[in-house]
């Protein structure tokens, strides 16, 4: 219960963070705090009171967590982070060309 | 005062279907009552199949070997995207680096950050860790370089060529390794089974230490190359 409340505060504060501020760095902010979200998600309902899904060798294990979302995060978590260095670049290189990261002034430009 | 009324607007709007959700996942059955089919499997037989002490690189490596291959073609694309949209300059200026101490105390400790990025690299699969995530601990030191000591100092050091024959050869193990799937076992990225000895010793579990080794490489170098493209562009004004 208590997760399911943390996951949805952070995904609102991403998504608000998202549509509201109009400093392009701010809007990479919060898309990656919406995939952390998800990411906590995954992870926290794969834990169900077991052991780390790691066999000790030579010994006999009891429950394990399941180990699919921990998998399936460590995709997501690649992904997140070399799609969040591109984006970060092509913010770069817009601030070349029109001196400012800031999706209001950017729209004026083109009037 | 009309970008006042949209932020409220906005924040109720939000604020309703963060309530909406709240109410439909407090409605969703608990995990334990689900009936976990491929997970049981996994966790019953996964040691058994792949001879991977740890199941998360089991699942990696071995179940959905394919999907890594696609996540490191994904971080492949990134960093050739980066590449061609910032470099120019081969040769980035930069500081001069920190402080006297802060180098000679880095000097003692690099081989100790490389040798523990090594080890959770050849690791995988049999304590935490792997080659995405020792990857990352390699990048680091290339970091590390670029600010301690100046970027120029990392530029002689480990070359952007380098990198990218790091980079290419990573990709190109993980690609071998999955067409000797194909003529060996008969099915692309199969685990090799000739490779397989006994279980818990550092060679074992197939082809997935080898994989680990070529990821472990091409997260690093990619990620390493991603930092030195944009540094030398940022820093590029300032000095």
């Amino acid at each position: 219960m208590l997760t399911n409340l943390i996951f949805i505060i952070l995904f609102m504060l991403g998504f608000y963070a998202l549509i509201m501020k109009t400093n392009l760095i701010k809007n990479v902010i919060g898309l990656n705090l919406m995939e952390a979200a998800i990411f906590f998600w995954v992870i926290s309902f794969s834990d169900i009171g077991g052991e780390v899904s790691i066999h000790k060798f030579g010994e006999t294990m009891g429950k394990f967590n399941d180990p699919v979302p921990q998998a399936l995060t460590l995709t997501g978590i690649v992904i997140g982070a070399s799609t969040a260095a591109l984006l970060l670049t092509l913010i770069i290189e817009l601030n070349k060309f029109s001196g400012t990261i800031d999706r209001d002034q950017i729209e004026e430009l083109n009037d | 005062m009309n970008k006042l009324v949209k932020k409220t607007l906005i924040t109720a709007v939000l604020a309703a279907a963060a309530f909406a959700l709240y109410y439909n996942f407090s409605l969703l059955p608990g995990y334990q009552d689900l009936e976990k089919g491929i997970s049981d499997y996994i966790i019953t037989y996964g040691l058994h199949d792949t001879g991977s002490l740890n199941l998360i690189t089991a699942v990696l490596y071995d179940y959905r070997a394919f999907d890594s291959l696609g996540e490191s073609t994904v971080i492949f694309g990134a960093v050739s995207g980066i590449v061609l949209i910032l470099s120019r300059k081969m040769l980035p200026v930069s500081s001069k680096g920190l402080s006297f101490i802060v180098k000679r105390t880095l000097g003692i400790m690099t081989p100790f950050i490389a040798l523990f990025g090594f080890y959770v690299i050849t690791h995988g699969h049999l304590s935490p860790g792997g080659g995405f995530q020792g990857g990352v601990i390699l990048a680091a030191i290339s970091i590390i370089f670029s600010i301690v000591y100046g970027s120029a100092f990392d530029y002689r050091r480990y070359s952007p060529q380098t990198k990218t024959v790091l980079e290419t050869g990573g990709a190109l193990t993980f690609l071998v390794i999955g067409l000797a799937g194909i003529v060996m076992e008969g099915a692309f990225l199969k685990n090799l089974g000739f490779l397989t000895a006994e279980r818990g010793t550092l060679i074992s579990a197939g082809s997935i230490p080898y994989i680990n080794i070529g990821v472990g490489f091409k997260v690093g170098a990619g990620l390493a190359i991603i930092f030195y493209s944009m540094i030398q562009k940022t820093f590029e004004e300032d000095f």
